[in-house]
């Protein structure tokens, strides 16, 4: 199986709103792929439906061949916008737990990464930055050697320099095997690293293309074309 | 050190050249082995799918050739890199003259401001 | 992977319990060794004048105050557990993870379980310690005898008694336990009042099973429950000794329970896998 994410008429309700309308796509193993859309257009809901933290009510979605369930959680890796380790552990203890609960953890890379960002292991969660706790759980979520990566806003609200080490982190970490999706508002930054970018916006797929093929239809960055096609 | 890619043309054709100019400059001489594709790319700042297209049409064009196990290297052939120097230079000058077109100077009233340039600068030294 | 949730489970909450244990059998202790040396002052009446008594009634309230701290903190650490660190932010690491969404609810309820018990035991043991004298310690070492005895008579009927006992209280922890989790569920499935949902779902299911209770004994016209044991068992309840018919009424005690906790279960398990929505 080539594709490691299918959604096929995928269809998603919320009281009062269609969130995604009869979705159709396919993230092929091995690319790296932008999900872009303005707020609301349904990629917060598409990801949560890849991690099963939300059920279909209409369509399809599998990722290598399974619906969301255990045997998919223990293949996709999620970063989610959000702080989601609990303020009582420590570093080590999360490491740890992420030890026990996924086969797929490489707890020397994680240490490794810890290392040469300078995070103590042993301290508490609750006593770190914002930032540096975001830090603390993009590395959780890259030290498992997963086959589905998929990053919410990974790069929102982080300074330039701790920006350059995610989407390094992101590059070092690529392997032929594995696929990453990320959501971001900020293009520019990440264009170059996509293989693919899917524009989508009130919850259907406007655009599937890769980065150069844009670039030499249009003559401009996907930013720049992403900026005309959404514009408000 | 990210590499200078502009944001409005196709990275892909951006790598080759300005991989084109690291063999042609020398930094990585003929025979050389190149890193591999990820570290490239990561050097690049750059997807690594990209990289890989980038160096296979290299490859295609003859600039580099890559042995199964050993990896990528550059050409020996002198006159290859020698080729592909003077087909970027070429690319330069009809970039040039296209340039100047637009200001209104045909190809000879450009050469002449090419000669005027070249003597002021040789006498600033 | 039960067993792993339960691990951080337990070294989540632990932080909060083990000390209060610590505190409370520590004050009662405190209280007892007080209490030795001024008999007379812990008498609530006069306002003792000397230092020790002053200690010992400051300790006292200390005690009171804290064994009641226990019960609160228990009840609002089984609402949090759930609330605030399954169905909150903390769900998007939980619900990730490669576990069956029931394991999440078996891990909570019995780790409350575990807690609560420990409470009982502690808060018991601490009276325990704040009461020990000598003719408390006659009484009890006679009420030991007696029960010796019992047991020796009665034989296993007395010990499938206790043992229902303990089922019945485990039981219907859990299944209390499991409405709480049931009303936080519904509740969150109201966008914006959570908190209002879940308290009415609670109050809710509470009149439901008022109404199966009552509904239940009312078609049995008005008949008190022990006379409907007997004619529900028909003759063979006059020739059973009234041990059996408590073993039996303890055993529908505990079905009981277990099929409110089950019907819970089911609904919070439902709730959880198919109606998942964190903000």
């Amino acid at each position: 199986m080539d594709s490691i994410l299918e959604c096929r008429n995928l269809t998603k309700y919320f009281p009062g709103c269609l969130a995604l309308n009869a979705v159709n796509l396919s993230v092929p193993k091995g690319k790296i792929v932008g999900l872009l859309g303005p707020n609301g257009s349904g990629k917060t809901t598409l990801i949560k439906l890849i991690n099963g933290l939300l059920t279909p009510d209409g369509g399809e979605l599998t990722v290598r061949g399974n619906k969301p369930g255990v045997e998919t959680k223990k293949i996709v890796s999620y970063l989610p916008e959000r702080t989601y380790l609990s303020d009582w552990m420590d570093v080590r203890t999360a490491i740890d737990f992420f030890g026990d609960f996924y086969e797929d953890f490489n707890k020397a890379k994680a240490y490794d990464m810890l290392q040469r960002l300078h995070i103590n292991p042993n301290s508490r969660l609750k006593t770190l930055s914002k930032g540096t706790k975001e830090k603390v759980q993009l590395i959780l979520v890259m030290s498992r050697e997963a086959q589905l990566y998929v990053l919410d806003e990974p790069i929102g609200g982080v300074d330039p320099a701790a920006r350059d080490y995610i989407l390094d982190t992101i590059l070092s970490n690529y392997s032929e095997n594995a696929s990453l999706l990320l959501s971001t508002h900020l293009i520019t930054d990440v264009e170059k690293i996509l293989d693919e970018v899917i524009f989508i916006n009130r919850g259907s797929v406007v655009l599937t293309s890769s980065v150069d093929e844009i670039r030499e239809r249009e003559g401009k960055s996907v930013d720049a074309m992403f900026r005309e096609v959404f514009k408000c | 050190m990210p590499w200078e890619l502009k944001p409005d043309r196709p990275i892909y054709a951006q790598l080759i050249e300005q991989l084109q100019l690291m063999v042609i400059a020398g930094i990585y001489p003929p025979g050389a082995k190149l890193p591999s594709v990820r570290e490239l790319a990561a050097e690049a700042a750059v997807n690594p799918n990209t990289m890989q297209r980038a160096l296979a049409k290299l490859e295609e064009d003859g600039l580099l050739f890559s042995q199964r196990t050993s990896g990528r290297f550059v050409t020996e052939d002198a006159g290859q890199i020698m080729q592909t120097k003077q087909n970027l230079a070429e690319g330069l000058v009809r970039d040039f003259l296209r340039s100047m077109n637009r200001l209104g100077y045909d190809a000879q009233g450009a050469v002449s401001l090419l000669d005027r340039v070249t003597k002021e600068e040789e006498q600033n030294g | 992977m039960l067993g792993r949730l339960m691990k951080y489970e337990i070294r989540a909450t632990e932080r909060i319990f083990l000390p209060l244990y610590g505190l409370i059998l520590a004050f009662a202790l405190v209280n007892r060794l007080l209490r030795a040396f001024n008999p007379e002052a812990n008498d609530w009446g006069n306002l003792p004048v000397n230092l020790s008594a002053f200690l010992n009634g400051v300790t006292m309230t200390v005690y009171v105050l804290l064994v009641v701290a226990l019960f609160v903190v228990t009840f609002v650490v089984t609402i949090q557990r759930f609330q605030k660190n399954l169905l909150g932010d903390e769900g998007y690491l939980m619900f990730t993870l490669p576990v069956k969404a029931h394991a999440h609810i078996d891990c909570r309820m019995i780790v409350t379980l575990m807690w609560t018990v420990l409470s009982l035991i502690v808060s018991a043991l601490s009276i325990f310690i704040l009461s020990v004298d000598e003719s408390n310690m006659r009484t009890f070492s006679e009420w030991c005898l007696s029960m010796r005895r019992e047991f020796a008579e009665h034989g296993a009927s007395s010990w499938l008694i206790l043992f229902e006992c303990v089922v019945l209280l485990a039981v219907s922890i859990l299944a209390g336990t499991l409405q709480l989790y049931a009303a936080i569920a519904v509740g969150n499935r109201s966008a914006r009042h959570r908190q209002l949902a879940a308290c009415g779902a609670y109050i809710g299911f509470g009149i439901v099973e008022q109404i199966i209770t009552f509904g239940g004994f009312n078609a049995l016209n008005g008949i008190s429950p022990d006379s409907w044991l007997r004619a529900w068992l028909g003759g063979v309840a006059r020739s059973l000794p009234n041990a059996a018919l408590l073993e039996i009424a303890l055993g529908l005690f505990i079905l009981y329970c277990a099929l409110f906790g089950l019907a819970f279960y089911a609904l919070t398990n439902y709730l959880l896998s198919r109606k998942l929505n964190l903000e």
